[in-house]
């Protein structure tokens, strides 16, 4: 019984941290590769390398605080940020879809994936206006 | 007694398989021949429609079947020339990394804003770009084909730093090489003839043959960090800046100025002595902006 009233603190914290996040839809990232970021910060570490047509949950919580232009999202086990510009509701024509073999035969190491998604995150991305 | 009733009953068997002869004509042993009979039993399916639905059944597994290896096949395509140069920029710049630094903090300078706000003054609508800032001298400026149409534009922070140069003067910077890279001079000097061979063809069955790829990337470092552009490239290029500036003689004498402070610069500072060589020559540049010089 003494145990049991020592763990109810933490069985409440959790389902209050599980009530609060609500997924807000499934998206998916349409850059070629990109990090999961462990703040809302183009420069931030990265969590995990996800590359072109993964899905993405993204979650709404109270609890955590973001700029406009970023969500938080889940992927996998991890819990992070990806920028806005950076998901799509529908599932892009990805370039290593496209050219399976293609690209299979690349053999790009981890060192380069990661420097791949780094590339989208240190691009400054603009266009001109529509006349 | 008994044999009396075997009589009548042989009789009435008898009777009653004649009159079902009577009736369709046809033996027993001639209907079982026609359940066997093949042709038969296909009218029988025919008439329930079976045959049909089995028929479009094998039409639709010849169809699925044939998209399948339709999509099989199309995993073994090299990309297309259309989305093969993107995807070499970018493999260019992941290969070279760690040699043009441009992973790294910086500051918002603001060009998105700057850049575009020249772009629209000079009428150039919906176009898509990116800038990526270099954390070396090693390679002052550049721009390369990305994905549809858009423009990768490298440029050196060292370099418009030690420079000082102001947001409108990075802006025409990066409108020049905008303007060497609608002119496609990149492509077509770092282009071989393999790319066009092997761009949007399949290589099922067989090992994929990468070297074209290899060779790009290092066409582009040599075109890029030590061959550069011709005087001839230059000239054209020179000459449609003027062409597009000249209505804005406010921007025309930035561009002119720019030039200027180039040539000083580069002939005063020994790290980028190679500048001038990679794009001949601001001095040239400016003489070919300058109106003729009138002999008296």
């Amino acid at each position: 019984m003494k145990w049991l009233l020592l763990l109810l603190p933490f069985t409440i914290q959790a389902a209050t941290v599980s009530t609060d996040e609500k997924v807000v839809g499934i998206f998916y990232f349409n850059e070629m590769f990109g990090h999961v970021h462990q703040t809302a910060v183009k420069t931030s570490g990265s969590l995990t390398t996800i590359q072109c047509s993964h899905p993405v949950k993204v979650i709404e919580s109270s609890k955590v605080s973001i700029p406009n232009d970023w969500a938080y999202v889940q992927v996998a086990d991890y819990k992070g940020f990806i920028e806005k510009g950076f998901l799509s509701t529908k599932k892009p024509d990805s370039f290593q879809g496209k050219y399976l073999k293609f690209f299979d035969a690349l053999n790009l190491d981890l060192a380069e994936l990661y420097y791949w998604g780094r590339l989208n995150d240190q691009y400054i991305q603009g266009e001109t206006r529509v006349k | 007694m008994i044999n009396i009733s075997r009589a009548k009953l042989a009789l009435s068997s008898f009777l009653i398989t004649s009159s079902l002869f009577a009736q369709t004509g046809k033996l027993q042993e001639e209907k079982e021949l026609e359940v066997v009979n093949f042709n038969t039993i296909k009218q029988v399916l025919e008439k329930d429609g079976l045959s049909e639905s089995a028929r479009r059944k094998a039409k639709e597994v010849k169809i699925l079947k044939k998209e399948q290896s339709k999509i099989e096949e199309k995993r073994f395509f090299y990309p297309v020339e259309q989305d093969l140069w993107g995807f070499v920029s970018e493999f260019w710049l992941v290969k070279n990394a760690q040699l043009l630094n441009w992973d790294f903090t910086k500051p918002d300078y603001g060009l998105d804003t700057s850049f575009s706000n020249l772009m629209e003054k000079l009428g150039f609508y919906q176009k898509k770009y990116k800038i990526l800032l270099l954390n070396t001298p090693s390679l002052v400026r550049a721009a390369l084909p990305g994905n549809n149409g858009e423009g990768i534009f490298l440029l050196s922070v060292p370099f418009i730093r030690t420079m000082d140069l102001s947001k409108l003067e990075i802006s025409l910077l990066l409108f020049e090489d905008f303007l060497r890279l609608e002119e496609g001079y990149l492509k077509k000097s770092v282009e071989t003839p393999k790319v066009k061979k092997l761009a949007g063809t399949s290589f099922q069955g067989k090992k994929p043959d990468l070297s074209f790829i290899t060779e790009l990337s290092k066409n582009y470092s040599e075109r890029l960090m030590v061959k550069g552009f011709t005087f001839q490239q230059q000239f054209e290029i020179t000459k449609k800046m003027d062409g597009f500036l000249k209505s804005n003689p406010e921007l025309w004498n930035a561009y002119f100025q720019l030039l200027g402070k180039i040539d000083r610069f580069v002939k005063s500072n020994n790290q980028y002595k190679d500048y001038s060589k990679l794009y001949p020559s601001p001095e040239m540049q400016q003489k070919w902006l300058s109106p003729p010089e009138k002999v008296l």
